[in-house]
């Protein structure tokens, strides 16, 4: 309450002092401040429009301004040619730009890093480069100005946009920057806006809770585009006049980009911060330097993004913030190291083993020439523990990648009986994940960033849609996998046990009906490893069956009613613990073919 | 040659290493064995410089290097071959061999030192123009130990030299390392693999969970129950 | 037919031109993995430079060829050390605003130091045209600018190649992990590298300066096409950059002919959109083989 007490505080104060303050103040040099805070407000919510892409997805797109641009043309133009009120180019405009973005966005999405954002610059191009071709309908290079007068016919007042007083543009900026805030941080609370950062901080794990990946980046570009078109519409009428080498304008890109890095990617009100920090730096040393001092805008910006980028990459609020909560101690004073034993209530009787609810039959997979998996076929029953083990190279992890769908088999095939008894084949993880199949991943893939409440959060998402409901799942599964003194925590400062109960606590807040653990032991001490068996027993006993890859032999040995074994990609062994330990083939693929014959 | 005192080492806040003492003398076969994740490669990597000790003392002959840069460790006659052989892929095998020789000492007779490496490894010869990747597993691990040879190491250190390899291609690379061995080139394996190279071990020590469980002569340890329960958990 | 042989000579020595600005932002990337989107940029001070030498000191831009490229690789070096070395781990998208940053402050900077006049050094040799086998007339400065482009392209292929250093910058490329093994300081082959891509971009800034005009958004004119040069040969190869560039200045040349004049750069914008959608690693790049 008292930080929603204090954004709305703030906002106002920044809307009052161009509105009421500095008019009363100094009522000459009131329009040139207006303006900056028109410019300003415009500027920080395209900034925060760009967030909802680049900050919480982290798709660092610099071709934003291609949405600017269609909003600001698709008003100009239904105004020249249709004489309709911006209002409706505006939002039609927006509506174009949806379009176009889901157009750009998915061929552009399936590429990473630098390649994404040098797609995204190629398409500013050539769109900039089409205005300018097209004459006839975009009024070319020479562009296009907006007219007060048609004829004789006076266009101006709210209906048109167009004032003489400057306060009116700054109601509407302000309202658009209102609007996009108020986007962003809808996005940020819900559901699409955890799945985001989700996908920024870790796609795979992002793909093992259940997310379509591509649905969530798509979504995140088409609400920004949209929220950068409306912006576009009403910039391009304050300013009059409108051509391609100002709306398409890859300056402009790069500047809200990095606006909402200084301010601090990802998080609701960095973009403003950011643009309230460098608008008036730059504006400051042009009053310093005289008004001719061409370029010295994009001088201090590119300056201050070094600078930046070099001293905080997380931005202003994402390093002043942590600071201050460090400073005067919100205290968030969690020690890492604090698991406790899992919760695993009373002992309730192990339900009885059930029917087969997964079947592989030949699975095989190639990376080349090597054959990493090699037509492995196994089954699982409802409430079994199968174990998987190995030596190392052997191909469980990729036998487990198959099962979950991060892997296409080259051959074989897999399915899985669903609640009602219908038999499926997923294809993608998210489709594994709907089918009830969850995982863990050896080496530990923690949505570093987030706190552990988040990260088991981000599971129980797949359950529901609201965050109210995925908060208490996830506390209730946290505290019942030993983490509930540790919600607070930041997730990579756990202790490797405490990383691995997390990967465990995230799987299980899907509630999934099959769960693969893949390695959740190694490289925990006794203790943990002892809690960590006591867990494995729980979730079973919960109804779920579970397959584990494991090195810790006492482990595999204590939870498994079945244990297959693989050697080089193939399946060498199958049996009860009892007669995998006894069996000689297992025991030479684990100490050497000569060992039999040395120990003897 | 070669001592480690007390060391602590992780990647980041995770400590793999819990307290690791052990030394290498020069002209001994040491190998290190133990289950997965007991902290065998770890090991290796602090003793290269590729990670820093959270705490303990490396010394090389007498010398401190655990603040010491990989490259300075190469310097200093310490060569690893890494897991995985982790050749250029995309570089010839005489390519591969000649960077083996980098280091600023070993540079300037490359040609002598190649003939010397090639007559331990006439297979490798047949290769010379060949791109590393294109090689089977077993011609890898070759060309990997050549190239390690080719700095001309007071010490040569082997990261799981079988693993991935047919069990016909392992007994080959210990038949190399025996080679490597007798051409007197101290030698430090971690290993799996842990009978042949219990055998061949004068010294082994046993890790377990980033602790030294044990240690001894090599024979001695393979009939030790204790290294089955390691392994096996039973 | 003679139209087309002539628009056949244009791109190619287009393409030579496209060639010596695009092998240092791929051999950047195929090392150091960054890349650099203050490339253009850096041409753009080189351009200045080779004026400032020009005009006011009356050294000729081809004399000035060599020492240009020395102090880039310094330049580049420096860059490398002071802004890209501590960022090396970072996400990319830092090392991203790291590299538009520091071409956005140089772009700005120009146009605060030298106005947005274009500032072009004046050398009628260069301007002359000469006859190709009375097949096409092509310009004096561009025939240099292809042919130092080719000395240098095959100079740097066969640094790599032939020498330890070379050989060690490749390692670096190829195994980023076995190369410290070998003996090999990564770090100052980051620097070396980075010097390396920025002083082909100052061998480049001198042999263009008589063709073309400094200007201070010159750079992002020359890097979108070198962007799409190195895409187009596979990210990190200098010979995919080299025929990449060739392509390029065919399709250049004779798009503009039989297309349309402003809509050149929309085909290959085009052709560069789909070569990154369909095959991201290019037209000859196999991954890693740099």
């Amino acid at each position: 309450m008292m930080r929603a007490a204090a954004a709305i505080a703030g906002l106002f104060a920044l809307f009052a002092v161009p509105f009421w303050v500095i008019p009363a103040y100094d009522a000459e040099a009131a329009g040139f401040w207006q303006h900056i805070f028109v410019t300003i407000f415009v500027f920080a919510a395209m900034a925060c429009a760009w967030n909802i892409l680049g900050g919480f997805a982290g798709q660092l797109s610099l071709g934003q301004t291609i949405f600017y641009g269609i909003g600001g043309y698709a008003a100009a133009l239904m105004n020249q040619h249709f004489g309709l009120i911006p209002w409706i180019g505006m939002f039609a405009g927006a509506a174009v730009s949806v379009v176009v973005a889901v157009l750009i966005a998915w061929p552009c999405l399936r590429l990473r890093g630098p390649f994404f954002t040098l797609s995204t610059i190629a398409f500013l191009e050539v769109i900039r480069l089409l205005a300018i071709h097209f004459k006839d309908w975009t009024g070319g290079s020479a562009g296009l100005p907006v007219p007060m007068f048609v004829g004789t016919e006076l266009r101006i007042g709210w209906s048109w946009m167009l004032f003489r007083e400057k306060e009116n543009y700054l109601v509407i900026a302000f309202g658009l920057l209102v609007l996009a805030l108020i986007a962003s941080w809808l996005v940020r609370r819900s559901r699409l806006g955890f799945s985001l950062v989700a996908v920024r901080e870790r796609e795979d794990a992002a793909r093992a809770v259940g997310i379509n990946t591509t649905a969530v980046k798509l979504s995140a570009f088409a609400i920004s585009a949209g929220l950068t078109s409306l912006v576009g519409s009403f910039h391009g009428i304050y300013l009059n006049f409108i051509d391609p080498e100002t709306m398409f304008s890859l300056p402009t890109a790069i500047q809200v980009a990095m606006f909402a890095l200084i301010g601090g990617l990802g998080t609701v009100s960095g973009p403003i911060w950011g643009t309230l920090l460098v608008v008036p730096i730059a504006e400051a040393a042009r009053g310093w330097l005289g008004a001719g001092a061409n370029g010295l805008h994009g001088l201090v910006y590119g300056v201050v993004l070094v600078a930046v980028v070099l001293t905080m990459p997380h931005g202003l609020v994402g390093s002043i913030g942590p600071w201050l909560r460090r400073r005067f101690g919100a205290a968030r004073a969690v020690d890492p190291t604090r698991i406790a034993a899992p919760v695993t209530g009373d002992a309730i009787a192990r339900p009885p083993i059930g029917p087969v609810i997964l079947e592989a039959q030949g699975l095989t997979r190639r990376f080349g020439g090597l054959i990493a998996t090699n037509d492995v076929s196994l089954t699982l029953r409802e409430g079994e523990v199968l174990g998987v083990i190995g030596p190392n190279g052997a191909g469980k992890t990729t036998l487990f990648n198959l099962l979950s769908g991060f892997l296409p088999p080259s051959a074989g095939t897999l399915r899985v009986m669903m609640p009602d008894g219908s038999w499926v084949t997923p294809s993608a993880p998210h489709a594994f994940a709907a089918a009830g199949v969850a995982r863990t991943f050896q080496i530990v893939q923690p949505f570093a960033g987030l706190s552990v409440l988040e990260n088991v959060m981000l599971g129980a998402f797949h359950q529901t849609r609201s965050a109210t409901e995925a908060r208490r799942i996830a506390e209730e599964v946290a505290t019942r996998c030993g983490l509930g003194a540790l919600l607070l925590a930041e997730a990579r400062s756990l202790t490797v046990g405490g990383a691995k109960r997390l990967e465990v606590a995230r799987a299980l807040a899907m509630g999934p009906r099959i769960l693969l653990l893949d390695e959740v032991m190694a490289g925990l001490n006794p203790a943990d490893v002892t809690a960590a068996v006591e867990l494995v027993k729980a979730v079973r006993d919960s109804g779920v069956a579970v397959i584990a890859i494991e090195h810790v032999m006492a482990a595999i040995m204590a939870i498994s009613d079945r244990i297959i074994v693989i050697n080089s990609g193939r399946m060498i062994a199958e049996g009860t613990p009892d007669e995998i330990a006894r069996n000689p083939a297992v025991i030479e693929a684990y100490l050497g073919e000569d060992y039999v014959h040395v120990a003897a | 040659m070669l001592r480690l005192e007390g060391l602590r080492a992780g990647y980041g806040p995770v400590t793999v290493l819990q307290d690791v003492s052990l030394e290498v003398n020069a002209g001994e076969v040491v190998t290190i064995v133990g289950g997965n994740g007991a902290g065998k490669t770890t090991t290796l990597r602090a003793i290269c410089g590729l990670i820093k000790p959270q705490g303990g003392r490396i010394t090389v002959d007498g010398r401190d290097t655990s603040r010491l840069a990989p490259p300075e460790i190469v310097d200093l006659g310490i060569t690893m071959i890494p897991e995985g052989r982790q050749l250029f892929p995309f570089m010839t095998v005489r390519e591969n061999l000649m960077l083996g020789g980098f280091k600023p000492a070993a540079r300037a007779r490359i040609p002598e030192r190649l003939e010397e490496v090639l007559t331990l490894f006439p297979r490798v010869r047949e290769r010379m123009t060949q791109l590393a990747g294109s090689l089977s597993g077993g011609e890898q691990q070759m060309v990997a130990i050549a190239r390690g040879m080719m700095a001309n190491p007071r010490l040569l250190m082997f990261d799981e030299p079988s693993l991935g390899l047919a069990p016909l291609i392992v007994k080959q690379v210990f038949q190399i390392i025996d080679t490597v061995v007798a051409s007197g080139t101290t030698v430090l394996i971690v290993e799996q693999n842990i009978v042949h190279t219990l055998q061949i071990a004068t010294r082994g020590y046993v890790l377990e969970n980033g602790r030294v469980a044990m240690s001894g002569p090599g024979p001695e340890l393979l009939r030790d129950p204790h290294v089955k329960r390691a392994y096996l958990g039973v | 037919m003679d139209i087309l042989i002539q628009l056949i000579a244009n791109g190619v020595l287009l393409g030579g031109v496209f060639a010596l600005i695009s092998i240092g932002l791929t051999l950047i990337f195929g090392i150091v993995r960054v890349v650099n989107f203050a490339h253009g940029e850096l041409l753009m001070v080189g351009l200045y430079a080779t004026w400032l030498l020009s005009a006011k000191l009356g050294i000729h831009p081809y004399l000035a060829a060599v020492p240009l490229a020395i102090a880039f690789f310094f330049l580049g070096a420096l860059m490398q050390r002071a802004i890209i070395q501590p960022l090396m781990n970072a996400d990319p998208h830092i090392q991203i605003f790291a590299t538009v940053g520091i071409g956005t402050a140089l772009a700005n900077g120009a146009l605060m130091i030298f106005s947005a006049d274009l500032r072009s050094v004046d050398v009628p040799w260069a301007r002359q045209a000469t006859d190709l086998f009375g097949l096409a007339s092509v310009s004096r400065g561009n025939l240099v600018a292809f042919a130092v482009s080719g000395i240098a392209t095959t100079g740097l292929i066969l640094f790599l190649r032939r020498t330890h250093l070379g050989r060690a910058i490749r390692a670096v490329a190829q195994n980023r992990y076995a190369a410290p093994l070998m003996g090999i300081d990564v770090n100052r082959i980051y620097a070396i590298t980075f010097g390396i891509g920025a002083g082909c971009v100052g061998l480049a800034a001198a042999v263009l300066a008589p063709l073309y005009p400094a200007f201070p958004t010159v750079g992002s004119f020359f890097v979108l096409t070198a962007f799409v040069v190195v895409v187009l040969g596979g990210m990190g190869s200098l010979e995919g950059a080299v025929i990449g560039a060739l392509i390029i200045g065919l399709v250049e040349s004779l798009a503009g002919y039989y297309v349309a004049p402003d809509l050149k750069e929309v085909v290959y914008f085009l052709i560069f959109l789909g070569i990154l959608i369909v095959r991201p690693a290019g037209l000859f790049g196999v991954r890693g083989a740099e």
